[in-house]
């Protein structure tokens, strides 16, 4: 089972985490952190293509991984004690949906209309299913970590 | 010979010998505890606006800018960010209302500078250091980037062009095309990235550019499928971190400037699929591949 995954998928799974490397030097990530970046973006891909396997929705294909790799990039930045943002923008990389989006275009240059609506609404929908995958899960860990914030107020009492 | 030593001596003061100071209210003495505080603000403003810079949310740079405020004497801190504004308006308790605004520019992603400028700022608030050392420090983490061609940048490009292309179901002839076009990218990223502040126009030109390329370097029979280089050199230009800090940005309560990323990051995904297809179709009249 595992084998038949690996065959299918390795050369995908092995190409992401390069482009995620590759990512995460264009956008300067501190050398020691690399490695835990570029985890993020690998198990974000396994975790896309084992949805993809078990025949899950469009939306939840790329609701599931983003998720996952936001709880991972919320758990490993509060471990070594660096912003979430430097582990999840690799982590969700290899989820853009850049070749939808460049299909889409090229349907629209060549102006075959018929296939233009099916090709936008799915590259919406793979937008918004990543974009509600992290709000998800780092809404719960932002109400967590500032659970003590008070705001102050010149007059009457603070408010919390 | 007192007056002399009086700034020198201010500076290094912690925060217990600075609070005597105070005690013996003096007017040469408040005079230069307004300035102090002035000082912190710049700090602290010059912080924020480096931490903004380099893809920090607003949530990180407001709390950033209170809790330095906070920390060198209290009192009421009011910051308002937005995209590309910084207002603090601080009353101390000493009695001095201080407001100091910063106006933000360009924006180059850095999230090793991020890091670091979060690290300084837990620093600052821990050991609460004078405002020149706090200066040296921040100069220190933004001017740490080498002059000329950096070769990790260009393994940046090298690397996810490449890899895209092929994990988009390229072959590895794609991927040496997409590589080509992403060294391409980057000379031109060297050579005009930093005079541009409207990033939108800046996408277009150079998707254009970056179209034109992909379908030479297939003329030149290195790419096979345009398509496959295209995306390849797509992954590249595609605003996805702007779009991260959006969602985040909403989700902390910052809707206004979540608004100006989103749209900001929407206007250049379509400024990139505009750019790629005036090169298709200005490239499809004239040759045929």
């Amino acid at each position: 089972m595992v084998m038949i995954f690996l065959q299918k998928y390795l050369e995908m799974i092995v190409t992401s985490i390069i482009g995620t490397f590759g990512f995460c030097l264009l956008f300067h990530v501190k050398k020691n952190k690399l490695l835990y970046a570029c985890a993020g973006g690998a198990l974000s891909i396994i975790v896309y293509f084992v949805c993809v396997e078990i025949g899950l929705s469009l939306l939840m294909q790329n609701m599931i991984p983003a998720a996952v790799a936001t709880l991972y990039a919320e758990i490993i930045a509060r471990v070594v004690k660096a912003p979430a943002t430097v582990f999840l923008i690799p982590g969700v990389i290899p989820l853009t949906p850049g070749g939808k989006l460049y299909y889409t275009m090229r349907t629209i240059i060549d102006g075959n209309e018929s296939e233009v609506d099916g090709l936008g609404n799915e590259t919406v929908v793979i937008a918004l299913g990543i974009a509600v995958g992290i709000v998800l899960v780092s809404l719960v860990f932002y109400q967590i970590s500032h659970r003590y914030v008070r705001f102050q107020i010149r007059f009457g009492e603070t408010m919390k | 010979m007192v007056e002399k030593e009086e700034p020198g001596f201010d500076s290094k003061t912690s925060q217990n010998t600075k609070q005597e100071v105070d005690l013996q209210s003096d007017e040469d003495k408040s005079q230069e505890m307004y300035q102090d505080a002035g000082l912190v603000v710049e700090r602290a403003l010059d912080i924020g606006e480096a931490m903004l810079r380099s893809g920090a949310e607003i949530l990180r740079v407001e709390d950033t800018i209170r809790r330095i405020c906070m920390a060198y004497g209290g009192g009421i801190v009011d910051v308002f960010t937005i995209l590309s504004l910084i207002i603090v308006s601080w009353k101390t308790n000493t009695g001095e209302n201080i407001t100091q605004t910063r106006r933000i520019y360009s924006y180059v992603t850095n999230l090793e500078h991020l890091e670091e400028l979060n690290a300084l700022s837990r620093y600052i608030c821990t050991e609460k250091p004078d405002c020149c050392e706090i200066g040296l420090r921040a100069e220190t983490i933004m001017c740490n980037d080498k002059k000329g061609i950096s070769k990790s940048r260009i393994a940046g490009y090298l690397m996810t062009a490449s890899a895209f292309a092929i994990f988009f179901g390229g072959g590895l002839r794609d991927g040496l095309a997409a590589g080509m076009v992403a060294l391409i990218l980057f000379v031109w990223d060297y050579l005009f990235a930093a005079g541009s502040k409207n990033r939108v126009v800046y996408s277009l030109i150079i998707s254009t550019v970056a179209g034109i390329a992909c379908i030479l370097t297939v003329l030149i029979g290195v790419g096979v499928d345009v398509d496959k280089v295209m995306i390849g050199s797509i992954m590249l230009l595609i605003p996805g971190i702007n779009l991260m800090n959006a969602l985040r940005d909403m989700m902390c309560g910052d809707i206004i400037t979540g608004i100006l990323r989103l749209a900001e990051a929407l206007m250049m995904a379509v400024a990139i699929a505009a750019g790629f297809g005036i090169a298709i179709m200005g490239m499809g009249g004239l040759f045929r591949w």
